[in-house]
């Protein structure tokens, strides 16, 4: 029933929003359900725990949760509901300039609730043609909030978004294919093998080993696009700056990582059949490749956005690689990574979302510095997440990505863990630099001080907190749930 | 079933195959919006009669109700659904690609044969007709050409559209029965939502940019 209720409490979250009509009560709904659903990600998350290594079913294996799935639907739950708390003093203010019409602030409240439902399937569904199915939902309910405002740009951006993401979607829907043939091929004719990845991998030997190295190939550009996994990153930047602020939050602190998710299920799965480090190797160097890439276009970004969305392809990269390392230490470096930065990108995408609404742009010129004396609250807030994901102490980020650069150096891959030291520095550089631009300096004394709401502070405060905290102190079930899921990944049976 | 009978459908699959390769390239060179959409709808009524074939000589129910569902998503409601657009925003018929007509059939033709090259050391797991994981291959990758080719942002929906054929094409010719039942539906509907989510983008991009031109969107760069 667990699973269950997680996946249908957004989804009657969503479709109540659709028929209801005043706005508080659409607020309200969004905020309780995504409370709540944080609460059961909490228990399904010990329930995972308490079964010790089985995985949780439903309804007869469609829906399965290990320790994997346990983690993101956690991270899922986190993530939206910070969401929903910053959407409240966003939109209100959005309607009161006069930005967002009736309808779609109504939009926004009905999609982002699917938009989660999305997610919450693709890492609960068992079959892998199920978890397909949720992807293309997921990309066509983040398609339509990314063009919410309806301007110039951001239509080109939903339009690109949707074009590169489709055309990767038709890819990965090939690898998926080829891995149900793969599975055929030796089960004999006439009979209908079962598509659930459980299944799979329990007869992944048997797998036919051609068909098997295709499908990964395509799924690995196919999902790699939704990922964001340079090359093939290009629609990232623009969905990223040209959606709500609230939108960006959750790709960006996500929507990327459930597309890591749904590559990682084909990686375990190619790892056992082929068994040999092809997938591996191929997820360390797209990994490294968008580390790379990620650094020379924050340190010359003009848009405050457009950097935080290269900065998320620099974390996306760093999670890849450290998996592609394949040492228990790099793994779970990269549970852990995912985990701090789902904390700390929305809040930086939240303070940019304020600032937008204070100054109608995010363009560093016009800008200008001494946001710190306008804006005070926001800037500290801004900040303080720009130094968390830039890896500086004390916050998370600053261990796991220790944590992974250390498992390569005991773990013969020196030449990785240096790579990954260079593009980390300079995008620690570009980032901090630029922040430390707009947010010092004198203040343009023509501009108004901010009002902020408490929902706004609450809304990038408690995740802040929230790092810090699990920073210092990591619950000992935590860290056993982030063990097992890089156990998972590392092929445990 | 006889073995007289399953040769015949294997004949039958690689004829209709085929004809929807042939549907392809004439995707590539016709230049009028109105008959791109009703040469996708043909192409996919073949995809659709090709697991009416395999439904009939395997007598696989489940294939039958999948060829039923194609029809009515792919050649009923996707086409009407796209020509009412095109009606709705009164948009100039003709379609003109980046490489012209004669230069694309012949970039056309050359994945084709490239798609022949990818296929062979995997065409021994075919199981139904010859060549036909070939024709889907080909297709995919001419799908992906037509996308980057053309301007026109309806013309890039159908050419996304084709490609997927070609994936639904394959998933037949190497698992016969195609995927199972729910994963089958669940791509179709998600079809369908997906032509009209990009309907509404392509409503509100002719509203705010007054083209359909997709070269113009060119704002956000790096």
């Amino acid at each position: 029933m667990l699973l269950t209720s997680i996946l249908c409490l957004p989804l009657a979250v969503g479709l109540a929003c659709l028929f209801m009509r005043p706005r508080k009560a659409v607020e309200f709904l969004n905020l309780t359900g995504f409370a709540v659903g944080l609460g059961l990600a909490v228990k399904l998350f010990q329930t995972v725990l308490a079964k010790k290594g089985t995985a949780l079913t439903e309804w007869g294996g469609f829906l399965r949760a290990d320790a994997l799935s346990a983690w993101m639907t956690l991270l899922i739950a986190v993530v939206s509901l910070a969401t929903s708390i910053y959407a409240v003093p966003y939109f209100r203010r959005d309607m009161a300039d006069g930005v967002v019409s009736e309808r779609r602030f109504r939009e926004y409240y009905v999609l982002t609730p699917f938009f989660a439902a999305g997610m919450l399937l693709v890492v609960l569904a068992n079959s892998l043609g199920v978890m397909w199915i949720a992807v293309e939902a997921v990309a066509l309910c983040s398609v339509l909030l990314v063009a919410l405002y309806n301007r110039r740009t951001s239509l080109e951006a939903a339009w690109k978004y949707v074009i590169l993401g489709g055309a990767g979607l038709v890819l990965a829907l090939f690898g998926t294919i080829f891995t149900y043939a793969a599975a055929i091929g030796k089960t004999g004719e006439g009979t209908m093998p079962s598509f659930n990845w459980s299944h799979l991998l329990a007869q992944a030997p048997h797998l036919d080993h051609h068909l098997m190295t295709l499908a990964f190939l395509f799924v690995l550009v196919g999902y790699g696009t939704k990922a964001g996994l340079a090359p093939m990153h290009t629609w990232l930047p623009d969905a990223h700056s040209e959606a709500p602020s609230p939108t960006s939050a959750m790709l960006s602190g996500v929507s990327l990582k459930i597309a890591i998710y749904a590559l990682l299920r084909f990686h375990i799965l190619a790892t056992a059949c082929l068994g040999s480090g092809l997938s591996r190797n191929l997820l360390l160097g797209f990994g490294l490749f968008s580390m790379l890439l990620a650094g020379p276009f924050i340190l010359v970004q003009k848009n405050l956005k457009r950097m935080l969305a290269y900065s998320s392809l620099e974390h996306v990269g760093l999670i890849c690689a450290a998996i592609g390392m394949n040492a228990p230490l790099t793994v779970f470096g990269a549970m852990l990574h995912m985990g701090y930065h789902a904390l700390a990108k929305p809040v930086l995408f939240f303070a940019a979302g304020n600032i937008h609404q204070q100054r109608h742009t995010l363009d560093f010129r016009r800008l200008g510095g001494g946001l710190g004396r306008t804006m005070p609250v926001t800037a500290l807030l801004l900040g303080l997440g720009a130094v968390a994901v830039s890896g500086l102490p004390p916050f998370g980020l600053f261990v796991s990505e220790l944590t992974v650069i250390a498992g390569g150096f005991t773990s013969h891959y020196v030449w990785v863990g240096i790579v990954m030291l260079a593009a980390l520095i300079i995008v620690f550089c570009g980032l901090l630099n630029k922040i430390a631009g707009l947010l010092l300096g004198p203040g343009d004394a023509g501009q108004a001080r901010e009002t902020i709401s408490a929902w706004s502070i609450a809304a990038m405060g408690l995740p802040l907190a929230m790092l810090l905290l699990f920073t210092f102190w990591l619950p000992d079930s935590l860290r056993q749930l982030m063990e097992q899921a890089a156990a998972i990944i590392r092929g445990a049976p | 079933m006889n073995p007289a009978a399953i040769q015949s459908a294997s004949n039958l699959i690689t004829l209709l195959a085929s004809v929807m390769l042939v549907l392809q390239l004439l995707l590539a060179v016709q230049s009028m919006l109105i008959t791109n959409i009703r040469l996708f709808a043909l192409q996919s009524l073949l995809l659709a009669a090709i697991a009416g074939v395999v439904g009939y000589a395997y007598g696989a129910w489940h294939v039958l109700v999948v060829a039923a569902l194609t029809i009515l998503g792919k050649v009923i409601f996707l086409p009407w659904r796209l020509e009412r657009l095109v009606r709705q925003i009164k948009i100039e018929q003709e379609i003109r690609p980046f490489v012209n007509m004669s230069a694309s059939m012949l970039i056309c033709g050359a994945l084709t044969v490239l798609a022949y090259v990818v296929a062979r050391p995997i065409a021994s797991l075919e199981r139904l007709g010859s060549n036909t994981l070939a024709v889907a291959i080909a297709l995919v990758l001419t799908g992906f050409f037509l996308m980057i080719n053309r301007r026109k942002a309806l013309t890039q929906v159908l050419a996304i559209l084709t490609m997927e054929n070609g994936v639904m094409l394959a998933a037949i010719a190497l698992a016969t029965y195609g995927m199972p039942l729910v994963v089958e539906i669940g791509i179709l509907f998600d079809v369908v939502v997906a032509v009209m989510v990009l309907g509404i983008l392509v409503f509100r991009i002719r509203e705010t940019f007054a083209s359909m031109d997709v070269s113009k969107l060119n704002e956000l760069k790096w």
